[in-house]
């Protein structure tokens, strides 16, 4: 297995290791080198891809496997390379057999493709190779946001500071960043394009700007202000840039997420310690969702609008949780210490979250986890939607 | 040729650089004003351009070297034991420790030692309307970061009413919180955590 995985991470900004499999060790799947002399390692990152899912197994090439893979990607095409692969049952069925034109900066892309097609072919969900992240890094006296590929290659600046920045959140469609930044040392919140930098201020009041979180349809964005005397959710209609309130009280109330329905999931200290809480797309009376222990902040809302993770303590040790709204049950996930910033990956089956060194994923079921090696350091990650 | 190689890579490179700059600069300038509804505050640098570039994707300048955050420090140029213990070394100049606040664990009261902080700035800010500072507050790590924002500013809060209830005027009082963005002190000791946990008096 870890013969493929050195040539495609050898120059890895941010690699990943599998620390902890399922018991079966995965689906074993042969993968042969692909021929034609392509200046990437296709069959390499198809094997990187599919063995950090945790649920398929990449063996060299003439291992007995349930699966193989074969391919080639040669020059031609109206792009540059002709990329083309098989993917054959145990007894040679065909089960994929596709083809791909693309440009020789493509290739690396296509093969992740390949990896999604795999691997939804063999599982029945749909995969996370071709998706991406954002994270924070800072390092002498600067700030970064940062955008990579989920395989932690390719990442890229797309936002430098002197002062700090912090909370990014993705809009629906992937293509734009809210976050909250310092500039000026006090805080706003920003809309940045990924694609073309373009930068909007949302909100500067006095006070905290905080939390940015968009809306399902990406029309309204909620967040913290403390205008008012201390921190209160709003939700702001992007278009007409009208604002509406939606709690009070003297308590802290911070960390706004919209479930599918519109309605909103929040921290609050309402009740003497941190708790999470939900009220409708209006505002109104609020109910409590958290129970277990005396700190639960940070949630996040997985796609399907199901579960929501969230930033758990016990023991004087900060985990990553979930609760099951169909169910009611609340599990941790994590073996904890400073986890927090818990991020669903679009097909809801991973959770991206920062251990106060690291980056590092956990699957649903607590039995996958990813440690995410970067070269700087990384925190506040979040997983792009499905999308561009 | 291979002279001409070199040059076109050279000037590519500049062309790359010097597209880059401008493109930062043009947003920071045009992109961030701020909207209608918000209160822009007077009296503390507000010019967002300065401090921030954005970059069209792909297209950040040295892209591996701008965030190569492995040898330096981390948020705030921690630099570990070089600097004597309650000395701020958050970027924007170290604040005396006369000017500084320290609070126990998940708590935003004032101890006895913080009382007399303030007191002695209240009297130099009383003695003087024309003074205005900026009270920035400030957690360890452990916990929530945004959450954390909430509780720096509950504490640079504390420091607001105490102030105010020695004579100080609230106008010239602004409040601001960094949360655990902007640490004194590196390192996951109880001796760091407690440095960290703190209110600036800045002016």
């Amino acid at each position: 297995m870890l013969f493929f995985g050195v040539g495609s991470f050898a120059h890895a900004e941010l690699t990943i290791d599998v620390t902890k499999d399922i018991e079966s060790g995965g689906i074993p799947i042969a993968i042969a080198s692909f021929g034609g002399g392509a200046p990437e390692n296709i069959a390499g990152i198809i094997a990187s891809d599919l063995q950090r899912t945790g649920k398929i197994a990449p063996q060299p090439a003439g291992s007995r496997a349930d699966y193989a893979v074969t391919g080639q990607a040669q020059p031609g095409g109206a792009r540059g390379y002709i990329v083309q692969f098989q993917l054959a049952g145990a007894q040679g069925a065909p089960l994929l057999n596709l083809s791909f034109d693309v440009a020789p900066n493509q290739l690396r892309p296509v093969a992740h493709k390949i990896s999604d097609l795999i691997y939804e072919k063999l599982t029945g969900e749909k995969g996370l190779a071709g998706t991406r992240i954002a994270y924070i890094a800072s390092g002498g006296g600067s700030w970064y946001l940062v955008v990579a590929d989920a395989d932690g290659q390719n990442p890229r600046v797309i936002l430098r500071s002197s002062q700090p920045l912090m909370s990014p959140a993705w809009s629906p469609d992937g293509g734009k960043l809210a976050y909250v930044s310092f500039e000026g040392r006090r805080p706003q919140i920003i809309v940045q394009d990924v694609y073309s930098g373009a930068r909007r201020v949302v909100s500067a009041a006095p006070g905290i700007n905080g939390a940015p979180s968009w809306s399902p349809n990406g029309q309204r964005l909620a967040f913290t202000l403390s205008k008012d005397g201390n921190p209160e959710i709003y939700a702001l209609d992007l278009a007409t840039q009208s604002p509406a309130r939606l709690t009070s009280g003297s308590s802290i109330d911070t960390e706004p997420v919209w479930l599918p329905d519109g309605s909103i999931v929040f921290t609050s200290d309402r009740g003497g310690s941190p708790q999470l809480y939900r009220i409708g797309p209006g505002g109104g009376a609020a109910q409590r969702l958290t129970f277990e222990g005396d700190y639960n902040a940070r949630p996040t809302v997985s796609p399907d609008g199901r579960y929501i993770a969230m930033v758990h303590r016990r023991g004087g040790r900060f985990h990553i949780a979930v609760l099951d709204l169909q169910t009611r049950q609340f599990r941790v996930l994590t073996s904890g210490g400073l986890d927090e910033s818990p991020s669903f990956a679009p097909n809801g089956k991973m959770i991206i979250y920062s251990n106060g060194q690291r980056l590092t994923a956990v699957s649903l079921d607590g039995r996958i986890k990813q440690d995410f090696v970067l070269r700087g350091n990384g925190r506040d990650p979040v997983w792009a939607p499905y999308g561009r | 040729m291979q002279h001409f190689t070199r040059h076109l890579i050279a000037a590519a490179a500049f062309a790359l650089v010097a597209g880059c700059a401008s493109t930062g600069e043009t947003t920071g300038e045009q992109q961030t004003t701020a909207p209608q509804d918000s209160v822009t505050e007077q009296g503390i640098t507000a010019q967002p351009g300065q401090d921030a570039y954005s970059y069209p994707y792909g297209q950040a300048p040295i892209q591996q070297d701008t965030y190569d955050t492995s040898g330096g420090a981390v948020a705030g140029g921690q630099t570990g034991g070089e600097q004597p213990p309650g000395q701020a070394t958050t970027g924007g100049g170290a604040v005396a420790a006369d000017r500084i606040v320290y609070f126990g664990f998940d708590s935003s009261e004032i101890p006895s030692e913080g009382q007399a902080v303030i007191s002695a700035n209240a009297r130099t800010l009383t003695g003087n309307a024309r003074i205005i500072t900026q009270l920035e507050g400030h957690t360890d790590e452990r916990g929530s970061r945004e959450y954390n924002i909430a509780l720096g500013e509950r504490r640079a809060n504390s420091v607001r009413q105490a102030m105010i209830a020695t004579g100080v005027s609230p106008q010239q009082i602004r409040v601001v919180s960094f949360g655990e963005e902007r640490p004194a002190a590196a390192g996951q000791s109880e001796q760091s955590y407690a440095l960290n946990r703190r209110v600036e008096i800045v002016y």
